[in-house]
């Protein structure tokens, strides 16, 4: 390619948000709408810079034999080695993209434009620093899935966090200030445990091959040629980093019962940082697991894994019942958040291929669905000025396409076939039904079985939630919030906001309450994404299949061990390696 | 233009959900015009749907005809000439591939015992990984090609009547899209070949039903009704996830047919003829009895049986054409179709198919009390349909060919004349203003001749008064349920197929499979078939005959005979006509009662005596499996079944006509004679208030529980161990400087240290 080199293009594209960032800054002065016609034009630009690369990655031969694609590498922190010992640091500015960041990191791109137009009317104070924030926060969660030096993607971790508190901290509801302080201390607290784990790996690996690599596909390599101990007499050394980590990407994901800053979070975080936070933030942790811990710390991943998938199975059922009690519709998208990342924790410790591909597949869903669903929780709220389920009631009648909306976007949460939410949950729960009927250790096989058919019944409580919500928040009879605006049809003389006139279509005549442009242009590719891949989930599953083999192969081989261990001795052999592709015909 | 069947079979679901899509997008815009995608889209895949049935039709009496010439017996109906036939529809096409998984089981070496793979049902695969390969694919078979040609011809019966029913609403073009849409499901379902998409369209269907049911979602009522009905499904669709996962589990596959794979190995499936034609090669014992149970559960949720049947009155809150077509005709048959298409995994567990029968029988006559004391005309229909298809299960779970086609033959005559009904009340709510309360109607057969007559004729054919359809299909379920209730009497009894060896032979299924007969749960189920089961069975159906003869016309008599009422809302609720007051409805309703009242009067006698329907379902691959064929038994008319069967609904109209004929419906009821029964009755059984006391309640007190739990114990761990640090930290305050700086200096050399210190241990 002339000159742009999927390098560069990769470091355009991540580079693009924080030009942004300060065009807006020095555009700031021209007043609302030039900030955020700048917000919108990057978020776009990036967008398609990033789908664009995605394509060139697609097409290219790194992607089909399973390598990193658009590798940039720049030292950053580099030191010689001192006094001939073990190597000095190599710190690398090291970026590429392969297939378990890949959609991660075009969902990021895709839910920053989504971010920039929910906030379209609905913020207006401080401007500057809002969009300016929301675009260095893109930056990071790109940032976070293209980075392939440990302390890079560390740093881009953590840098997340940042924007995140102050837009919930300036931008949010009225407990703004306890929930964004309790969001960012107890996500630090975790992640500071998650870098010491981090830093033992670096350690162990450099005191085994004399060089202090940062390098996480050299850590990778060199962790599975030396791992750590997992043996008493090491103290379980391995067992303990891996819990290092866990503590980082546990309340991250979140896993149940590190959630309870997510509700908080949400509810009082505006919009846009609702749609990041679901959206991205919850999959970084996700991302950790995949990355770092089952690559690098097999053993202790597969002696785990049976209590990841016991919590997986408690999140699911424990959010959903939580969920089902919330009278505030935000709050209960959130608790939906942690019942469905359940799905993901199990369908991820069952490393049971299956399942894997299923999990890794529904992070992507459940960005779609949960950023879709807060972003229009946020448009009811800005209509109605409320969130709680009791006031609100018969929208369809009012917005009909907002609830046409709220409804797919529903069907997709609660996994109707067709769309994109029955893929992932197929694929974990056959796949976990996998592991149970026929690869659990013979010990725990009927705990593992119970476990798999309670993770089905979350998907009947799932519906429950949902559609008591739909119900009382979409059907009933067209009714006002208490002590506002209009009542019935065709009296919307007290339309909240200044946005619903600016809705030109000729269906606003008739709804002055319905979406307005830069709400379809907000929600439609979501929608898109939602049929895309309930209808055609291969072309999705494909290109993410062997970097997700690759990258659990070790902790897969290792429970295989653990079974074959607890199984009576020689009635079953030790399966072999699995090796698993997937790939959608089309 | 001679159009292949590949194209037809694709276009059958394909211009329905053109016409959904394309009225969904345009909405407003056709404004009254928005039916017209919707008839055309459906009347397109009626053409094509009845093509096809023309057509496997001619194939199946063809090859029977060769394939029993070859095998030299001189009886075409041989059941190897069936078989023969049945391989002729394995073979699906292909539409576009869903995704795939290579690889995804590798049997372990180890587990395979040597020996035994002709009887292990992957028997003919490859010993080779499995791959977990969806594609969608349709397929075409006798019982596809029936349904497929049931489904659209109803369906378009059903939007025609819809112009005019629907006629005055705000959201015409929104009926019109998710009836089309509804369509598309269905005849996708039944085509489906794979048991992953079935679930698929399992519930899109459900889906389907729930926006119709919730149409007119201003309504509170409606709303709720919409979601109850899709919350009870997904307790069936439960059970059908758990059953696809176990079939998986146990045969490597979830395709129907056989499939060639890459490697030129064949791949047989789960009701492919491969598998077929050897019994053994179907899983039985207790992982067989599961599956077949897990696939009832299903059956119970989509078919409204007991206990699974408490949506359906509900969900008729949605317009009436909607519960004609979904809730009557089609969807609710969704589940007879699913155990029919799984009737050699049935066969291989007699307690599974007893426990069909008994969930048949008792909701069959649950149903058919509660209906007699209704007073809502379509909630008596609504009940009787869950009865209806109660008396389908019953035949399902005899396990006999004549059972299954007897099964599937009511299916299609009960469509006919229950769309008839539903739609006849439909006309009755038309015109009386929305009142569907029989107590305030009376004599309205001179307000609305054509209605009143075609309700009587579709009342004849439900309450299976000879020679209206009703009375044919009924009387083959009738001989079936005979057979195994007095054997000897008909035919012989037939013995259950053995149990095969499983696939995945580590974990639970090496435990079971080393065992795979016994354990006690299914040895009670299993001994259930016996005939003092099927004798009790046998008297509840016909007890359940006569009582669907009394509510019926219990329904007639109140609603169109006796002096003539009117409720006041019928007086000018309808400007638009220009007349006001009660009136017959339009042509464009009529005239589809009219057909449905001629099949309703004539398709039983028709395929009963052609015995057309009967030899056609026999090649479907399913029932052809020699397992299935060898309970076939000679076509016979016993007319001691029929006259009991007659005499039971004879005795029904006579009691309603003594109860009901020409008097008031206001007036003194019969129910009276029923005492603290009727009191019973009329609150359902309380299975409503059951499942609120036990399940509804307790969940959502769970939920509160838990959310406080979450609240206070969790979040208040998290707050504590929060300000631990801010007591800690007024221990040492005189640290506190408040320069950032410093804290920053002070947590790197923290973190250094801790980083030095590894490194030291690690090293040394």
């Amino acid at each position: 390619m002339n000159g742009f080199s999927p390098s560069t293009h990769l470091i355009v594209t991540l580079a693009c948000p924080l030009l942004g960032a300060v065009v807006a800054w020095v555009i700031g002065s021209r007043g609302l709408s030039a900030i955020r016609q700048s917000a919108v034009v990057t978020t776009l630009v990036t967008l398609v810079l990033a789908g664009w690369l995605v394509m060139r990655y697609l097409a290219s031969p790194e992607a089909a034999v399973g390598e990193p694609y658009a590798v940039a590498s720049f030292p950053w922190l580099v030191s010689s080695p001192v006094d001939g010992g073990a190597g000095g640091f190599d710190i690398r500015l090291s970026l590429g993209l392969d297939g378990l960041s890949l959609w991660l990191f075009a969902l990021s791109a895709l839910l920053s434009l989504t971010a920039v137009l929910v906030s379209w009317e609905a913020v207006k104070d401080r401007a500057i620093g809002f969009y300016s924030l929301l675009l260095v926060l893109e930056s990071a969660m790109l940032g976070v899935f293209a980075a392939r030096d440990l302390i890079l993607f560390y740093v881009f971790f953590e840098f997340t966090l940042v924007p995140l508190f102050f837009l919930i901290g300036i931008w949010g509801h009225d407990d703004r200030r306890r929930a964004a302080a309790k969001f960012f201390v107890y996500t630090l607290a975790g992640s500071v445990l998650a870098f010491l784990g981090l830093l033992t790996i670096v350690l162990w690996n450099a005191s085994h091959t004399g060089s202090l690599s940062f390098d996480i596909a050299t850590l990778t390599a060199g962790l599975a040629a030396h791992p750590i101990p997992m043996t008493a007499e090491s103290g379980w050394l391995q067992m303990w980093v891996f819990l290092a980590l866990l503590a980082g990407f546990a309340i991250k994901v979140p896993i149940f019962p590190f959630h309870t800053w997510l509700p908080l979070a949400h509810v009082e975080a505006p919009t846009a940082g609702s749609v990041d936070l679901a959206g991205v933030m919850l999959k970084i942790g996700m991302y950790g697991f995949l990355r770092f811990s089952l690559p690098m710390l097999p053993e202790a991943s597969a002696a785990a894994a049976p209590w990841l998938v016991a919590l997986g199975v408690v999140g699911i059922l424990y959010g959903a019942l939580v969920a089902l009690a919330q009278t505030d519709l935000k709050r209960l998208v959130a608790y939906s958040s942690v019942s469905h990342m359940g799905y993901c924790v199990m369908g991820l410790f069952a490393l049971e291929p299956v399942a894997i591909e299923g999990a890794n597949l529904q992070l992507i869903n459940h960005g779609l669905s949960s950023a879709g669903l807060f972003a229009l929780v946020g448009m009811i709220y800005e209509r109605f000025h409320t969130r709680s389920i009791a006031n609100l009631g018969g929208i369809a009648s009012k917005a009909p396409w907002l609830a046409v909306l709220f409804m797919i976007f529903t069907f997709s949460s609660i996994g109707l076939p067709g769309l994109n939410g029955f893929v992932g949950e197929f694929l974990i729960l056959a796949g976990t039904f996998q592991r149970a009927w026929a690869g659990a250790p013979a010990s725990i096989a009927a705990a593992y079985l119970a476990m798999a058919i309670l993770a089905v019944l979350g998907v009947v409580l799932g519906a429950w939630y949902m559609l008591s919500a739909v119900e009382r928040v979409l059907f009933g009879p067209s009714r006002e919030p208490p002590g506002h605006g209009s009542r019935g049809h065709g009296d919307h003389g007290h339309a909240p906001h200044g946005h619903d006139h600016h809705a030109g279509q000729h269906a606003a005549a008739k709804h002055p309450l319905d979406l307005a442009w830069f709400e379809w242009a907000a929600l439609l590719p979501l929608v898109i994404f939602v049929f895309w891949i309930g209808l055609a989930p291969g072309t999705f599953l494909r290109p993410a299949a062997s970097a997700v083999r690759d990258a659990t192969l070790a902790s897969r081989d290792a429970f295989a061990t653990r079974v074959a261990a607890d199984s009576p001795a020689g009635a079953v052999a030790k399966p072999d390696a699995r090796e698993v592709t997937l790939e959608g015909k089309p | 233009m001679p159009v292949s069947t590949p194209t037809l079979q694709a276009l059958v679901p394909a211009l329905p959900l053109a016409a959904a899509i394309l009225t969904m997008l345009l909405g407003r815009r056709l404004g009254h015009r928005a039916h017209l995608p919707a008839v055309f889209g459906i009347a397109g895949a009626a053409v094509a749907a009845v093509m096809l049935l023309l057509s496997t039709h001619a194939i199946a009496t063809h090859e029977i005809a060769s394939h029993g010439a070859d095998a030299g017996h001189g009886d075409p109906h041989s059941a190897a000439a069936a078989f023969q036939t049945a391989k002729r529809f394995d073979s699906p096409a292909t539409l576009w591939h869903w995704a795939t998984i290579d690889e995804a089981i590798v049997p372990s070496p180890a587990a395979t015992p040597p020996g035994t793979p002709l009887s292990a049902p992957n028997a003919g695969g490859s010993a080779a990984a499995i791959p977990f390969s969806i594609p969608i694919q349709l397929r075409l078979d006798p019982l596809t090609a029936t349904m497929l040609a049931l489904v659209t011809c109803v369906g378009l019966l059903v939007a025609i009547y819809s112009i005019g029913y629907m006629s005055h609403d705000p959201d015409y073009a929104r009926f019109f899209s998710l009836v089309a849409l509804f369509v598309f499901s269905m005849t996708m379902l039944v085509s489906a070949t794979n048991f992953l998409v079935v679930y698929v369209f399992w519930e899109a269907v459900g889906a389907c039903s729930y926006l119709l049911i919730g149409f007119w979602f201003r309504k509170p009522e409606a709303a709720r009704a919409a979601k109850k009905a899709f919350l009870v499904n997904r307790v069936g669709d439960f059970g059908l996830a758990i059953a696809v996962f176990l079939i998986w589990m146990t045969y490597g596959t979830l395709n129907f047919h056989d499939v060639t794979l890459a490697d030129g190995s064949l791949q047989p499936g789960v009701l492919g003829v491969t598998r077929l034609e050897e019994p053994g090669r179907i899983v039985g014992g207790a992982i067989g009895t599961v599956i077949c149970l897990c696939l009832l559960l299903a059956a119970c949720g989509k078919s409204a049986q007991a206990p699974l049947h408490v949506w359906l009155p509900d969900a008729m809150e949605g317009p009436t054409p909607a519960s004609s077509l979904i809730h009557a005709a089609t969807m609710v048959t969704a589940g007879i179709y699913l155990v029919a298409r799984c009737a050699p995994l049935f066969e291989a567990c007699p307690g599974a198919l007893v426990a069909v029968s008994l969930v048949g029988a008792v909701t069959a006559l649950l149903a058919g009390l509660i209906a007699t004391v209704q007073n809502d005309l379509k909630r008596v229909l609504a009940y009787s349909t869950i009865s209806q298809l109660g008396y389908m299960f019953v035949s399902l779970g005899t396990g006999t060919l004549l059972g299954f086609t007897a099964a599937i033959f009511h299916l299609v005559t009960h469509a006919f004349f229950k769309a008839l009904l539903f739609m006849g009340a439909g006309s009755v709510m038309h015109s009386m203003g929305g009142v569907i309360d029989m107590r305030r109607f009376g004599g309205l057969r001179r307000i609305m001749p054509i209605t009143a007559a075609t309700f009587l004729v579709g009342s004849l054919a439900l309450a299976g008064v000879p020679p209206f359809a009703g009375f044919f299909s009924k009387d083959e379920i009738l001989a079936s349920l005979h057979a195994k209730a007095f054997p000897g009497g008909h035919d012989g009894h037939h013995e259950p197929s053995t149990v095969a060896t499983v696939l995945q032979p580590v974990g639970f299924s090496a435990r079971l499979a080393a065992n795979p007969t016994n354990t006690p749960a299914t040895n009670w189920l299993d001994g259930l078939d016996r005939p003092t089961v099927w004798r009790a069975i046998w008297w509840m159906a016909i007890l359940t005959a006569g009582l669907t003869a009394f509510y019926t016309f219990r329904a007639v008599f109140m609603t169109f005979s006796g002096p003539e009422r009117v409720p006041e809302e019928a007086a000018g609720h309808d400007h638009a006509h220009g007349g006001s007051g009660p009136h017959e409805s339009p042509p464009v309703m009529t005239i589809p009662l009219c057909i449905l009242a001629a099949a309703s009067a004539v398709s039983g006698w028709w395929l009963f005596s052609t015995h057309a329907l009967s030899d056609f379902l026999a090649v479907t691959p399913s029932l052809a499996a020699p397992a299935v064929a060898a309970t076939a038994v000679p076509h016979a008319f016993h007319v001691d079944i029929a006259i009991q069967g007659t005499l039971a609904a004879a005795i029904g109209i006579a009691v309603a006509a003594i109860g009901h004929l020409g008097r008031r419906s206001d007036g003194p009821q019969m129910e009276r004679f029923l005492g603290p029964l009727e009191w019973l009755f009329a609150n359902r059984f309380f299975i409503d208030q059951l499942y609120s006391a036990f399940v509804v309640k307790p969940l959502e007190a769970l939920a509160f529980v838990a959310a406080a739990f979450d609240r206070f114990v969790i979040d208040g761990t998290v707050d504590a161990v929060g300000r631990l640090p801010v007591a800690a930290g007024s221990l040492v305050r005189g640290l506190q400087s408040g320069l950032v700086q410093r804290y920053a200096l002070a947590g790197a050399s923290g973190v250094l240290l801790i980083v030095l210190a590894l490194f030291w241990r690690l090293r040394g």
